[in-house]
């Protein structure tokens, strides 16, 4: 069943100079996406592609001057973005878990790590203190926190990037939630630790039927831990398909040149490798975004592309997406 | 880290800042024109005279040796003469203190009781109607001139409306003053039981520290809306909503965060509001340690001028001590500084 | 190849969009009503000043014995003092004393405070740390009192006031434009154009200087409205100015004996006029911060 929809999503940051002009940064143009329960999804794309941004939109984590401004954001077949404040307090944290990139200023400074994942559990059930308490030491075990007992009396600066992180995942975990959203979870721990997290979400996903968001810039984390997948460009979604259909058939350009380009490691540099600057925010060109970077970049490219459907559940947005020749490099 | 070793790098951290301000202290009136010697010599003295007196200041020495006497008089508590008393500046000055705390302690307590929760409420709402009305209260407190609110209070209260006794002294002329025990006749008439002067002391308190609170609570609203905003809009606070946490419990997180900046801040204006205690004291004839700088500085004293401004910067650092040591034991963090 | 990188990203950092004062003006009234109000004030004590012949009923220091202490009447507006002076006419001759003493010392201060901390915050090191330490421990000193001792302790002339309050403000600006420099010292405009073999002069002044001002510039009217503060504030200690010069803060001194005795506009006119100059100073200083501050540029 469908956990989340996602449509047309529309996130701007929208300020004034000086001189009070109004200037708009078209962060997220028409995001469109669907998770379902039992799945991860991957969202991949260059730093400042708005995969931050696109999570931070579906909970409610913006800060101005970001705003939405259009679309939809489905979960369970209700709207978050006009539910009211209370029905929208019962879902995140909840049935909705985020896990952000930034672990170490995200945690109370001022409580100690036990007490967070207390208080958050204990904001969503009815569960007594004893009981989340033990709830957590199960949590953090499960995460790889050694001494899990001793570290609930530890406070957030006492804590590596690592092992925050660790702390902001067991925390996600606290009250089972049915989608979890987790903004690039492993970025700073080592391999070892990454390949148990990312395992254990699989087991919690397979077991318990959870829907999963994974944001990577690691196209190997991809492929091996998710489902599905949708490649991030410029603050759209440029393709979405199965992992397998859009490795081996990417439809994109953007896509296939990133798949073609990231070897080895199959990590996206911080740098954008593939032909230069992404597009200025503020000036978005005409048509496709990609046009300047675009090595197939034709007359038609000046009109936006349709979302082109090249297989099952497999669409890219490109006016020429599946008809692009192999052999062009 | 134990609260030893905080201690001690914090002392280590205070000397050489305690040896800059007593050069500091020393230069004041040495980079002047003015010349002590003729201060204190008088029009008609001799050159004999002026040499002996030189020879008694030491000023006859080169001036590293002179800071090397100054240095070892401030050591042992001797600040000078001053020349309008003519008793020793620390003891002058020592006499004062509780008079001139007093007024300081209650103006910036009531400016944290009003500007604090003005600041928090006006941060919940940013650009809403209470954050513009407190945030041109806040500009006016800014921009008025401490004695010239003095001034008009004194005209209002006590010229007009006879609610509040003439603006000078600490208590009613025909009142008797209560036995000393702290220094200030507020608390001695307490302790001595004695309500008459206890009244007459309180009538005389009310215009002084009300002017205090009001300047000092404009900066208090600005900075304490500030840091509210910013810990609102920081991560944790924005995760804490985004976790579905309940209102209250997303409040008393920010107001948890915000205590130890607001507090430091209103420990700062405790040392920056001396300079508004001491006008006020001076417009209301308020006879403490402010009154008694702004003369000295006025009627050019310089060795009370250098004693009172020592005596300033020692207490600034005191309480910047005092600060750091409640942040060390409220805050958790506070070893990572 | 480097100086182009260069010429280049200097084109993006300075580059302005095509710009008209008047737009800025209508654009500065939308966005901050407060500095708008506060520049009204502002320009308004500027016309004061610069006017005040011609806006003068009676001779500033003239005066009249036999109406001393006159109460406001349609002849004399906002009353005489105790000598018998026009208290209208020299309120308003007392807007130059605001802007004499406030103008150059806060020039002063930025002539100051503006290398020093384009120097410390691109130098870094010992004398960085050391001038830090030493703006540190200036906040020990009240800055009412500091300002106060020194002038007493210098001599008290109206240049002397203005060259005190100019040195002891100047830590304001060294601080913000250090800050500031700090943060683009590793940017890579700065780093091309020390590649291209620029003297460190030029890198200051040519390359640093125009993006480090900012923060500056919007604490001037704060810091300019502290020097009017403390200058009348001398004068009503009787420190600098003396009576019976036209100055706000003597005046307020000349009328303070008479608030008990109910003469209260003496006292009264020259405050309200020190407290509106200093209010539009505040105004207009506050609304720049806000202004150039990011986050508020939020659209709602
Ligand atoms: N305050 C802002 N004003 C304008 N653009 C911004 C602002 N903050 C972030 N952005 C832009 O939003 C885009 C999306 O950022 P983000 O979602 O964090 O990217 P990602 O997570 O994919 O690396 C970036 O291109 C960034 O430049
Ligand atoms: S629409 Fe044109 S420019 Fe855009 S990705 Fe396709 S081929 Fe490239
Ligand atoms: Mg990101």
């Amino acid at each position: 069943m469908n956990l989340l929809q996602v449509r047309d999503l529309e996130t701007h940051f929208i300020s004034r100079d000086i001189d009070n002009r109004v200037r708009i940064a078209h962060a997220l143009n028409g995001i469109t996406f669907d998770v379902e329960e039992g799945e991860i999804l991957g969202i991949v794309g260059e730093t400042g592609a708005g995969k931050s941004l696109t999570a931070q939109s579906v909970v409610g984590l913006l800060r101005p001057p970001a705003r939405i401004v259009g679309g939809q954001v489905r979960f369970e077949g209700r709207d978050l973005l006009t539910m009211s404040e209370d029905d929208l307090n019962a879902i995140r944290g909840n049935d909705i878990a985020m896990v952000v990139q930034n672990p170490r200023t995200s945690l109370d400074p001022l409580s100690r790590i036990g007490d967070q994942l207390i208080r958050i559990r204990r904001a969503h059930s009815e569960s007594s203190e004893a009981e989340a308490r033990s709830r957590a030491v199960e949590m953090m075990t499960a995460v790889g926190i050694p001494d899990p007992e001793l570290r609930l009396s530890a406070w957030p600066h006492e804590l590596s990037g690592g092992m925050a992180q660790r702390v902001l995942i067991a925390m996600a975990l606290m009250n089972e939630p049915k989608l979890l959203i987790a903004d690039e979870p492993t970025t700073g721990l080592d391999v070892t630790v990454q390949a148990q997290i990312l395992e254990l979400l699989r087991d919690l996903v397979t077991r318990m039927n959870m829907g999963a968001i994974i944001i990577t810039h690691d196209l190997g984390v991809v492929a091996n831990f998710c489902d599905r997948m949708a490649v991030m460009f410029a603050g759209g979604i440029v393709e979405t398909g199965t992992v397998g259909d859009v490795f081996e058939n990417p439809a994109h350009p953007y896509t296939s040149n990133l798949v073609d380009a990231t070897p080895e490691r199959l990590k996206i540099g911080r740098k954008a490798v593939f032909g230069g600057a992404p597009p200025d925010l503020y000036n978005l060109p005409d048509g496709c975004h990609h046009r300047d970077r675009c090595r197939f970049a034709r007359e038609e490219c000046s009109t936006p592309p349709p979302l082109r459907e090249v297989g099952l559940k497999h669409v890219a947005r490109c006016h020429f997406a599946g008809e692009l020749p192999e052999t062009a490099q | 880290m134990t609260f030893t070793r905080f201690f001690l790098r914090r002392m280590m951290m205070v000397i050489p800042l305690l040896v800059g301000i007593v050069f500091g202290t020393f230069m004041l009136i040495r980079v002047g024109g003015l010349d002590p010697v003729g201060l204190l010599a008088g029009p008609t003295a001799t050159a004999e005279e002026f040499d002996i007196i030189r020879a008694e200041l030491g000023l006859d020495q080169p001036l590293w040796a002179q800071f090397g006497i100054y240095i070892g008089n401030v050591l042992q508590g001797d600040l000078g003469e001053s020349w309008l008393s003519t008793r020793p500046v620390l003891d002058d000055m020592l006499d004062r203190v509780p008079v001139t705390l007093e007024l300081l302690l209650w103006g910036v307590g009531i400016g944290a009781i009003i500007g604090i929760p003005i600041g928090l409420k006006a941060a919940f709402k940013p650009d809403g109607t209470f954050d513009h009305v407190s945030r041109f209260f806040s500009l006016f407190g800014f921009s008025i001139p401490t004695y010239w609110l003095g001034l008009m209070m004194l005209f209002v209260f006590f010229y007009l409306l006879r609610w509040a006794p003439p603006g000078i002294g600490r208590i009613g002329l025909m009142v008797s003053q209560p036995p000393e025990v702290t220094g200030t006749y507020l608390m001695d008439s307490l302790i001595a039981g004695d309500w008459t002067a206890f009244r007459s002391a309180l009538s005389h308190l009310i215009l002084p520290v009300t002017c205090i609170a009001v300047i000092a609570a404009a900066p208090i609203i600005k900075h304490t809306r500030a840091i509210a905003i910013e810990v609102i809009s920081s991560d944790a606070v924005r995760y804490a909503k985004a976790s579905g946490l309940p209102t209250l419990t997303v409040r008393r997180m920010v107001l948890r965060n915000a205590a130890t900046p607001v507090l430091t801040f209103v420990g700062t204006e405790l040392t920056g509001l001396v300079g508004t205690t001491s006008l006020i004291e001076y417009v209301f004839a308020w006879g403490g340690l402010g009154q008694y700088g702004l003369n000295a500085i006025i009627n050019g004293d310089f060795t009370a001028v250098q004693g009172y401004v020592l005596f300033l910067a020692l207490f600034s650092i005191f309480v910047f001590l005092i600060i750091d040591f409640v942040v060390f034991l409220i805050e958790p963090r506070a070893e990572l500084q | 190849m480097p100086s182009e990188t260069t010429s280049m990203a200097l084109r993006e950092v300075t580059a302005e969009p095509e710009f008209s004062l008047w737009q800025r003006i209508i654009g500065l009234t939308r966005r901050s009503p407060t500095a708008a109000v506060g520049l009204g004030i502002i320009l308004f004590f500027g016309m004061l000043a610069l006017m005040a012949q011609y806006l003068m009923p009676h001779e500033p220091e003239l005066v009249y014995a036999e109406r001393v202490l006159h109460p406001p009447s349609s002849e004399h507006l906002f009353g005489t003092d105790g000598n018998g002076m026009d208290i209208f006419s020299r309120v308003i001759y007392g807007a130059r004393f605001g802007f004499g003493i406030a103008i150059p010392a806060v020039v002063l201060a930025l002539v100051i405070g503006i290398p020093v901390g384009l120097w410390t915050g691109y130098r870094g090191g010992m004398v960085d740390e050391a001038l830090m330490r030493f703006f540190d421990g200036l906040r020990v000193f009240p800055s009412i009192i500091l300002a106060l001792a020194v002038v007493a302790a210098t001599g008290q002339s109206l240049i002397n006031v203005v060259i005190v309050l100019g040195v002891l403000d100047s830590p304001v600006f060294a601080r913000v434009v250090r800050s500031e420099v700090l943060a683009l010292r590793s940017s890579v405009f700065v780093e091309s154009a020390i590649a291209a073999g620029n003297p460190t002069w030029r890198i200051l002044f040519i390359h640093l200087l125009p993006n480090a001002i900012q923060g500056a510039m919007a604490q001037t009217a704060v810091r300019a409205a502290w020097a009017v503060r403390i200058s009348a504030t001398l004068a009503f200690l009787g420190i600098g100015i003396q009576a019976p010069t036209p100055e706000w803060g003597a005046m307020i001194r000349q009328g303070a004996e008479f608030m008990i005795s109910g003469q209260w506009w003496v006292a009264l006119f020259p405050g309200v006029a020190l407290i509106l100059l200093v209010l539009g100073l505040n105004m207009f200083g506050d609304g720049m911060q806000e202004i150039l501050n990011p986050r508020s540029r939020a659209e709602k």
